[in-house]
């Protein structure tokens, strides 16, 4: 093999390897399914308030944003919480926070949880321009949280198929 | 030579098991925070309560009319922290020059955390304490000491009835 073969093997390689990135590239030459997902703001804030007044908690509307494309089968969108609230020793049930989404199709509500990733949203084929849902998370107050500043992470992930 | 070969072999070895089988995803990640700030909200049965006139030879400790007082004490506290409700009179009780000392009224009380008491114009006196956030319930039953040496009248005071949460 000489030096130019040499190359041209090489370069193949290379070619196979790219064709095989975990972004969302397909193999073999059919192009995969290319996925975008953006959720704005990056922090989701519930106020404090009177339980009396107040039995659920409403933050500020998330936008989400999913695009799909080259994709011939189901996508879905899940949110998952990286636990239950948590405020130095105390904790509120992360169960206590639910969403309402729109528009459904393909959101739909749901509650939160630490050990399943719950649906968002769902679809199948393309959804190419971008598409914006909004989702309203709302926490259920009580009496019975211990005073304190929570904190939890939600991951949002787009897959297909 | 055989170098370049079999780097050729580990790339296409690696291409093989590269991670193209695997479903395509995106992944965003996104804070969520919950502000609960210290609180307290104390409800009366009633905002007033009365004794009867009774003969001190039959009824020597007057109950109120209608019965206890229904407490109603929701909470936010930090954890750990004690949640107290405490009850302190304005001044003894008074009828025009007459007065009859507020350590005359005691209490009774029902329910988790609260105790029984004699009322202080001088400092609060505890009614019940707890532990942490909550909604808590119980009663109290308050009564005048009943005494010949009363001069007669028809007394007021008023009762302040404090529910802290730190």
């Amino acid at each position: 093999m000489n030096r130019r073969s040499r190359a041209l093997a090489l370069a193949g390689a290379l070619a196979l390897a790219a064709a095989a990135n975990p972004s969302g590239q397909g193999r073999g030459g059919a192009p995969g399914p290319q996925l975008d997902l953006s959720v704005s703001p990056a922090s989701i804030a519930f106020a404090s308030a009177d339980p009396d007044v107040s039995p659920i908690v409403a933050a500020a509307p998330v936008v989400v944003t999913v695009r799909v494309r080259q994709n011939p089968g189901p996508w879905t969108l899940t949110v998952l919480a990286g636990g239950d609230l948590i405020a130095g020793p105390a904790t509120v049930d992360i169960t206590n926070v639910s969403w309402t989404a729109t528009p459904s199709p393909p959101y739909q509500n749901g509650t939160l949880s630490k050990t399943v990733a719950q649906r968002l949203a769902s679809g199948t084929g393309n959804v190419n321009p971008a598409q914006n849902g909004s989702v309203t998370f709302r926490l259920a107050n009580s009496w019975n949280y211990s005073a304190g500043n929570y904190t939890q992470t939600l991951v949002f992930t787009l897959t297909a198929p | 030579m055989i170098v370049s070969r079999r780097l050729l072999a580990a790339m296409i070895a690696w291409t093989a098991a590269a991670p193209g089988a695997r479903p395509a995803a995106q992944v965003s990640t996104t804070t969520l925070s919950a502000s609960v700030s210290t609180a307290a909200k104390l409800n009366l049965s009633t905002a007033s309560v009365s004794f009867p006139d009774a003969d001190p030879d039959i009824v020597p400790q007057i109950p109120t009319v209608g019965g206890p007082v229904l407490i109603t004490a929701k909470s936010r506290a930090n954890p750990g922290m004690q949640v107290v409700l405490t009850v302190q009179a304005a001044d003894d009780l008074r009828s025009g020059v007459s007065l009859i000392p507020a350590s005359n009224i005691t209490w009774t009380a029902s329910g988790a955390g609260f105790v029984a008491g004699t009322l202080s114009k001088l400092a609060p006196v505890t009614v019940a304490t707890w532990v942490g956030s909550g909604v808590r319930t119980g009663t109290q039953q308050l009564y005048l000491r009943n005494l010949w040496t009363h001069p007669t009248g028809t007394y007021t005071v008023s009762l302040l009835y404090t529910l802290s949460a730190p």
